[in-house]
């Protein structure tokens, strides 16, 4: 090849990729583009019970009740009102005129049949676990709908109503006893949320276009078009909202990209309450410990040495704030009873105390276990930390081991690991959910203590008969100031007992281009991102 | 007995072919060379499909590993018989195979998806960027390799033989982070296929091939076909580089060969200039074990295209294959290594033919 003709070609390649630059992409329109790291498993609400796909469901599917953006104050969506009829009845009126996407009426018969079939198929992946305290549905007529439950008066019932086992689906177009493929529930158009599905193309883009006869909590949405594109890692979501690729990046960025987003023009970090809380749980059977009362102090000495300010602010940039309780601060009822019991701030001479007392011999040898994979990549930064802190104690020497989630989630549950990471995301905005699935009795279906990790003196599976009552007692209160008062006196008793010990909890966090409005406003508790909340 | 019998063929006119013993046709070398290829991918194939089988079997009964966790060993019992896990295996195999006769690959345990969607959607993305790759290690490693072996030994052959080195020895992934973090800066679009509306709007075309250059190019819009190009570089590049620098390598070498060959000096002993000695004499020659190895290179870029595509997302099978391997959705990882095994083997089949009508000495 000649010089001449070597730059020549050189030349022509440079100028084209100029011109590729400058001509950018195509001129279609796609209103507000959402970029998140999220993935659907399945848009019918039979087949999944996660945070993707809860996301395509909160825009597509109308449920009975609902939260309105920035609260957690539960109102009619699908439904004109429910209540307990009976302490075991729970009845709900549908809306006159509801109609799917499709055109089908949407009645009582639809209201029933969407339940009883999440039941029914009882697929791995999908939220059935959610009603196990329901005994029936029926439809009365075509405007009102009977849930019996197990439990009379459940004060939880109604809020299940809005988890992932809520979504009304159209009994004509979905199977009673399969999941419906994707594709066939986007061609369907069984849908009465604010949104519709007008082009769909799996964990890759998502099209959605506003149900002008959608008649519902979230209102008239304010963006005709809204396209959720999918990511598989968080780099390229950083780098495309960076780059204003995209209009908002919503869920999953490290706190590094977070904290340097914060410092880039034109970009804003919106941060709202959350409700994930991280924790660490005692195996009460294989702990380090003699007896039980040794097993107490060692747990109580591991609450009175670690340092959630330093995880918080050193390991998260703050996405994370201390939890002083298994119930995060801005759920009703929550306390501070961790913080009372073993103070804010790492206490050496009360950990010594609590393991001279007790007579166990120092250091205590601690096998701690996370996952890498399941909670975020900064696990391994946070529980090297936890290390350091207990052993920075001189009480303790910890032996930290990781496990791939896959392995960890079938090895936890069969008392492999003494001390453990785990991580909760809830199903609804109550107190109830970060306590009754953590401290009620175990049971083989997993509807009582999932953790499946505590055991009494002999083996059996761990039944606190105190707190049995007061849990009971407290899902079954309708007056909001005694339920406060137990599920208070709840969070006292598990601070003491210390079979958990709770480390932080999260702040949803969204980043969005200037000019963008709406998303603190659906950044709340009830964890549903409302795409109806955003404009530009 | 006819007189051409007792005269024997050798004895007969050319111009008279005998009439009581017509001559069966035969076929050519080539012809000859390609049918048995051909026939050979056959048991290639069953082998492939009948390893990946057993090696999934293997390693444990599929429903188990992505919902064991999930489930009580009842409602495992019962999903198994609902797959025909619990049959012999023997009959699953045949079933097995059978569905791999229909197109039918079963349908993944972790996001209900029918596994054939994901070979035509996401196989599709793979090719295309695996045929983008080929043209960038084609357009680099071959016109360099070729100015190394002019200049050989001298600065340049060992700055680009350093190079070569340097680009197929680094990881794909870091390749690609590398041309990301240089080129995002700019603007220069790094991750996908397209941008979001140009997605979009294929996305409702009428006749959707799932290769995005081809769906822009019979959308008829320029500006589309320049956004999915766009798109293409940085991904197409950092595959492309790694397998161009093997071909770097081995047209200098086998230039060089070819350049002490016989038939070059006799070239150069006519009087003829070095450049047209390299460029019409020897470098055709040099280029034949090239395409031999390309065949090999395209197990090796579809092996680099699951980093890529994760790097880029580009969602093709590589993507969707590391995904599946992470949930242990063994059904899909099946129908994805299957798919890969086919192109693999067909690949090397197409080749093979190129080889075989470049180089005659092959065919015979």
């Amino acid at each position: 090849m000649s010089l001449r003709r070597g730059a020549a070609i050189a030349l022509t390649t440079a100028v084209s990729a100029a011109t590729l630059v400058a001509c950018g992409s195509g001129d279609e329109t796609t209103g507000l583009i959402v970029g998140t790291t999220d993935t659907v498993v399945s848009i019918d609400p039979a087949g999944s019970y996660d945070n993707g796909s809860m996301t395509v469901q909160t825009q597509v599917y109308q449920y009975l009740l609902n939260f309105p953006a920035g609260s957690t104050e539960l109102t009619p969506d699908a439904a004109e009102s429910c209540d307990f009829t009976e302490p075991t009845v729970y009845t709900c009126t549908l809306k006159p005129g509801l109609t799917f996407a499709n055109g089908n009426d949407l009645t009582a018969s639809d209201v029933a049949f969407s339940f009883q079939r999440i039941v029914d198929i009882n697929d791995p992946n999908g939220p059935a676990s959610l009603l196990g305290n329901m005994a029936s549905v029926e439809a009365v007529d075509d405007a009102t709908v009977k849930f019996t439950l197990n439990s009379p008066n459940d004060q939880t019932f109604p809020q299940i109503l809005v988890t992932s086992a809520g979504p009304i689906v159209d009994e004509d177009t979905y199977p009673a006893d399969e999941v419906l493929p994707d594709d066939e529930a986007v061609e369907a158009d069984g849908f009465s949320g604010p949104y519709t599905i007008t082009s769909y193309d799996k964990n890759e883009l998502a099209e959605f276009t506003a149900n002008p006869d959608y008649d519902g909590t979230y209102g008239t949405p304010s963006e005709d078009v809204v396209t959720l594109k999918y990511y598989a890692k968080s780099e390229n979501l950083k780098l495309d909202i960076e780059n204003e690729a995209i209009d908002v990046a919503y869920r999953s960025l490290t706190p590094t990209d977070i904290a340097d987003l914060e410092t880039k023009d034109g970009i804003t970090v919106h941060q709202g309450v959350g409700g994930e809380l991280r924790y660490m749980v005692f195996n009460l059977d294989t702990m380090p410990g003699g007896t039980p009362a040794q097993k107490l102090a060692v747990r109580q000495a591991v609450a009175s040495s670690v340092d959630r300010d330093e995880l918080s602010t050193g390991v998260y940039q703050d996405t994370y704030t201390p939890a002083w309780s298994m119930v995060p601060e801005g759920q009703t009822g929550a306390t501070e009873a961790f913080k009372e019991l073993y103070g804010a701030e790492p206490d050496l001479d009360a950990a010594t105390k609590y393991l001279t007392d007790a007579g166990v011999t120092t250091p205590v040898e601690v096998q701690l276990q996370y996952n890498p994979d399941h909670y975020g990549s900064s696990s391994d930064q946070e529980y090297n930390a936890v290390k350091r802190q207990l052993e920075d104690t001189g009480l303790f020497t910890v032996n930290l081991q990781s496990t791939e989630w896959t392995t960890y989630s079938e090895e936890f549950p069969a008392d492999a690991y003494p001390v453990f990471q785990l991580g909760w995301f809830p199903d609804f905005p109550d107190a109830d959910n970060y306590l009754s699935p953590f401290l009620s009795p175990y049971s083989e279906d997993k509807a009582g203590n999932f953790t499946n990790s505590h055991y009494n003196e002999d083996g059996t599976p761990y039944a606190d008969p105190e707190m049995t009552t007061l849990l009971e007692s407290e899902r079954t209160d309708g007056d909001p100031t005694t339920r406060a008062a137990t599920l208070g006196q709840i969070q006292t008793r598990l601070a003491e007992q210390v079979p958990y010990l709770p480390l932080l909890t999260g702040t949803s966090v969204a980043i969005a281009v200037d000019g963008v409005k709406g998303v603190e406003d659906t950044l709340d508790a009830s964890f549903k991102f409302r795409f109806t909340s955003l404009s530009q | 007995m006819s007189s051409a019998e007792v005269l024997g063929p050798a004895e007969l006119p050319s111009s008279r072919p005998p009439a009581e013993a017509p001559r069966r046709p035969r076929l050519s070398p080539l012809a000859r060379y390609l049918l048995v290829r051909l026939a050979l991918i056959v048991p290639m194939m069953w082998f492939l499909v009948t390893l990946v089988f057993v090696l999934m079997r293997v390693i444990g009964d599929p429903i188990q590993a992505a919902q064991g966790g999930r489930l009580s060993p009842e409602q495992i019992a019962e999903r198994q018989a609902e797959a025909g896990l619990d049959r012999p295996l023997f009959t699953q195999y045949l079933e097995y195979l059978g569905g791999i006769l229909r197109g039918d690959f079963g349908t993944t345990l972790t996001d209900n998806r029918e596994v054939s969607d994901i070979l035509v959607q996401n196989g599709a993305a793979t090719l295309e960027l695996s045929v983008y790759a080929l043209v960038v290690a084609f357009a680099v490693g071959v016109p360099l390799g070729r100015l190394a072996a002019r200049h050989r030994d001298r600065f340049p052959d060992v700055v680009l033989r350093l190079g070569a080195i340097l680009v197929y020895a680094a990881p794909v992934f870091f390749v690609g982070l590398l041309l990301k973090l240089a080129f995002t800066p700019f603007g220069w679009p790094s991750s996908g296929r397209a941008s979001t509306s140009t997605e979009l709007a294929l996305s409702r075309g009428e006749h959707e091939t799932h290769i995005m250059l081809l769906d822009a190019i019979l959308w008829g819009s320029p500006d589309m076909v320049l956004d999915v190009l766009q798109h293409a570089v940085l991904p197409a590049v950092a595959l492309g580089l790694l397998t161009g620098g093997v071909f770097l390598r081995l047209v200098r070498v086998n230039l060089l060969q070819t350049l002490r060959a016989d038939f070059v000096t006799a070239a150069r002993a006519r009087g003829v200039s070095e450049r047209r000695v390299v460029r019409q004499h020897a470098f055709r020659t040099a280029l034949v074990p090239v395409v031999t190895v390309m065949g090999m290179q395209i197990a090796m870029l579809l092996a680099g295209a699951i980093l890529t595509e994760t790097t880029f997302e580009w969602k093709g099978i590589g993507y969707e294959l590391s995904e599946y391997l992470i949930a242990r959705d063994f059904l899909a990882v099946q129908g994805i290594v299957t798919l890969i095994a086919l192109i693999v083997g067909i690949a090397s089949f197409l080749i093979d033919v190129i080889v075989a009508l470049v180089d005659p000495r092959v065919r015979f």
